[in-house]
């Protein structure tokens, strides 16, 4: 009898502590890093990442990687609990937000001792990394919006390739014609919140935002109201896919996208993920990347934007470490002959001029791309503010996009409301 | 001499009380450590925030009085159709899921061969009730392209595209949630197997049919049953989450923008904490008082039969 009661205690107690001892030993150091990106990102990622380990074998990296959406709310609910990794990959449209808040390291030190090897790398293409002068994210690549044309689908439906300074006039009659001809969507849905961000750069030199960030950058609705209104045509004469189809496939993924499943003949994207749309949807199969359609008479509406950063951030346990690897993810040949330019054109001249002569052909085709969008820009605009979010979930979708889309209310009645609930929200920051 | 043992034993009893329950808290401990450490202080804390502006990234928080209830109430519109969507997924999913639950029930309370396959046949869905599978199974099964859309059209009829209509959306989760009747359909079951066999052969032998037996002795018996299954569903009926989450994102026009799913976006999409616990709490009351109310017309409805233990 008392014997059991000792052994109940000693067990009930060895529950509660066993747990607290499994402590691993370690003697190699440690870096974490986070992602967000597609299959063929993290696959590439990956790889690069067990190189680096086998170059390295006092390093572990210890990865992570997710989704957009899921990114920030990871990363986010880390930097709370003061777990964020070392590294993290970092957005133009969220760093001043994350510098603000003290949560990334400035990496300037690690150019100057050469932690950080910027030799090779144009200014112009470690600027947008900078906040307040100092540099708080390494560029991984340039990027563009793109509209990728299915050159076999052209051809199937009779159509001549546009001029690359089309319009939207143009880009709507080919889509009409390629649904009348083939029977599938000329594109998929058009309301990304990116596109209407950069929309006024087309007619009006103007932006989303105010320069201050404090309220809207535009003054007229019309242009907005117009282009919703050429995409309700669209929808309804399936030149475009119905936003209906679009919520009901749900997000998934740039690979989901449908050019890559022959559904539509064209596809607006990020230029750099055509290294992903190519490759799911087989190499047999041919693109060609296109400025974003220009309103009659307007200028471009592209501007090259770094496609995401690598930052360390102040609560790396490891940062020199960090700094190391990214020195080598951003100015090592192998490294990126594994990467391949899938997070857009690499920053670094020795490691684009040793990738040139064996692209393949979405890296050839973006390398190209790039090369056109530089010859014809708008000037990039200061990166979202922090209220960003906030306004594109709780106000340009379910407000705007949504009920104008499903024809509740028009863009003519629907564009007015955009802007005082948006204001409102931008103004309260 | 009987009494005396017994007298002798609550003696002891008495005597190693503590003991006895220093070793059960022990064997608690665990538990109760994880309970406090992960669901009582995070409460606690958020009903704190809840009258701050605390923002992950941002601030700290600062004491802003009611300031959220305000905005919930009276200035966000999304709120109050989150509250719709919540209301209308309740009031339809639990009645239908104890339907389900019960008439199934009834049909496995009987001792045919293989009733037992049956049994965990019907209860597996329940078991990867919330799970990520389910949710993107039903996306498969309900999608434009999805077995739905397929055997109607088999049959000649041209099927919705029920994620993507705002009039279809919320019924597939209904749908979804009458499907998983499972852990009320057990506890149903148990509760059939509680209703002593003589009430119905002696009204079997009165004349009554199927249905008079039903209504007359298996209803007026289970209602403590019923009750039980009712808190227990209201409570997770309003919690659902995953999938709308998974299914639907609160698409299309907000129509399966569930609560749990509103406030998920607030705290750690915008970050915004302080709102988000405001929101919670307004939720954690709602449901209190729901089942207080429920609670108090037990009285009325549900019957405990008074030879309990017979």
């Amino acid at each position: 009898m008392k014997r059991s009661k000792v052994l109940l205690i000693l067990l009930s107690i060895a529950v509660l502590v066993l747990p607290t001892l499994a402590v691993a030993a370690q003697d190699q150091t440690e870096v974490r890093i986070s992602w967000w990106g597609s299959q063929n990102r993290h696959d590439r990622t990956i790889a690069a990442i067990e190189l680096y380990e086998e170059l390295n074998p006092d390093i572990d990296i210890v990865y992570e990687f997710q989704g957009w959406g899921d990114h920030w709310t990871k990363l986010s609910t880390q930097a709370a609990g003061g777990e964020l990794p070392d590294i993290m990959q970092h957005d133009y449209a969220r760093i001043e937000e994350w510098v603000a808040n003290g949560l990334l390291l400035p990496l300037d030190g690690y150019i100057e001792s050469g932690a950080i090897d910027a030799m090779s790398i144009a200014d112009a293409s470690l600027a947008g990394g900078m906040v307040d002068g100092q540099l708080y994210g390494i560029n991984l690549g340039n990027n563009s919006e793109v509209f990728t044309l299915d050159t076999d689908a052209f051809a199937a439906a009779g159509l001549e390739l546009p001029p690359l300074d089309w319009t939207w006039t143009q880009f709507e009659d080919i889509a009409t014609q390629i649904q009348e001809s083939l029977g599938i969507h000329g594109i998929g849905v058009l309301t990304s919140d990116q596109l209407w961000k950069s929309q006024y750069m087309g007619c009006c030199d103007q932006w989303a935002y105010a320069a201050d960030g404090m309220s809207l950058g535009y003054e007229d609705d019309q242009p907005l109201i117009d282009y919703y209104n050429m995409l309700l045509r669209l929808q309804d004469n399936g030149g475009m896919q119905s936003y209906e189809d679009s919520v009901a496939r749900g997000d998934q993924g740039v690979e989901a996208q449908l050019i890559v499943s022959q559904e539509a003949a064209m596809a607006y994207h990020w230029s750099n993920q055509i290294v992903a749309v190519w490759n799911a949807a087989g190499a047999e199969r041919n693109f060609v990347m296109y400025p974003v359609p220009r309103p009659e008479g307007g200028q471009s509406q592209n501007y090259i934007k770094p496609s995401m950063f690598f930052s360390v951030t102040s609560q790396a346990d490891q940062p020199d470490e960090a700094a190391a690897f990214i020195n080598w993810f951003v100015n090592s040949v192998e490294a990126n002959e594994i990467l391949e330019a899938e997070r857009g054109v690499p920053i670094s001249s020795v490691v684009r001029d040793a990738l040139l002569p064996n692209l393949g052909a979405a890296q050839a085709e973006m390398f190209n791309y790039l090369g056109i969008i530089e010859m014809d820009n708008s000037p990039i605009r200061p990166a979202d503010p922090a209220a960003h979010s906030d306004v594109i979930s709780n106000v340009f979708g379910p407000e705007f996009v949504e009920p104008v889309m499903y024809g509740m209310i028009s863009p003519e009645d629907a564009a007015p409301f955009l802007r005082e609930e948006a204001n409102r929200i931008l103004g309260a920051q | 001499m009987a009494a005396a043992t017994l007298s002798k034993a609550k003696r002891r009893k008495q005597s190693n009380f503590g003991q006895d329950n220093l070793v059960g808290y022990l064997f608690i401990g665990p538990w109760l450590a994880a309970f406090l450490l992960f669901t009582f202080i995070p409460i606690s804390v958020s009903l704190l925030l809840s009258f701050t502006d605390y923002n992950v990234l941002a601030n700290a928080g600062e004491f802003i009085g009611l300031d959220n209830f305000q905005r919930m109430f009276f200035e966000d519109r999304r709120y109050w159709r989150s509250v719709n969507a919540t209301l209308k997924y309740v009031v339809f999913s639990v009645p239908l899921r104890l339907l389900f639950a019960l008439a199934v029930a009834m049909l496995l309370n009987t001792y045919r061969r293989g009733v037992g396959v049956y049994r965990a046949a019907f209860y597996a869905p329940s078991i990867i009730g919330g799970s990520i599978a389910v949710a993107v199974m039903w996306r498969e099964i309900f999608g434009n392209d999805g077995l739905v859309n397929f055997t109607l059209n088999v049959l000649g009829i041209q099927g919705p595209n029920w994620l993507g209509r705002p009039e279809t959306a919320i019924w597939t989760l209904i749908i979804l949630a009458a499907w998983q009747f499972g852990s009320p359909m057990l506890i149903f079951l148990a509760g059939l197997k509680n209703i002593p066999k003589h009430l119905y052969e002696s009204a079997e032998i009165d004349g009554a049919n199927a249905w008079q037996r039903f209504l007359r002795i298996t209803l007026p018996m289970l209602t403590p049953i019923i009750f039980f299954n009712l808190i227990m569903q209201l409570i997770s009926g309003f919690m659902v989450f995953t999938q709308a989450f998974i299914v639907t994102q609160g698409r299309p026009l907000d129509t399966t923008l569930f609560y749990a799913l509103y406030v998920y976006r607030r705290a750690f999409e915008q970050n915004e904490m302080g709102y988000a616990s405001a929101m919670a709490w307004v939720m954690l009351m709602v449901i209190a008082l729901l089942t207080a109310l429920v609670f108090r017309s037990s009285s009325y409805w549900v019957h405990y039969e008074a030879g309990e233990g017979a």
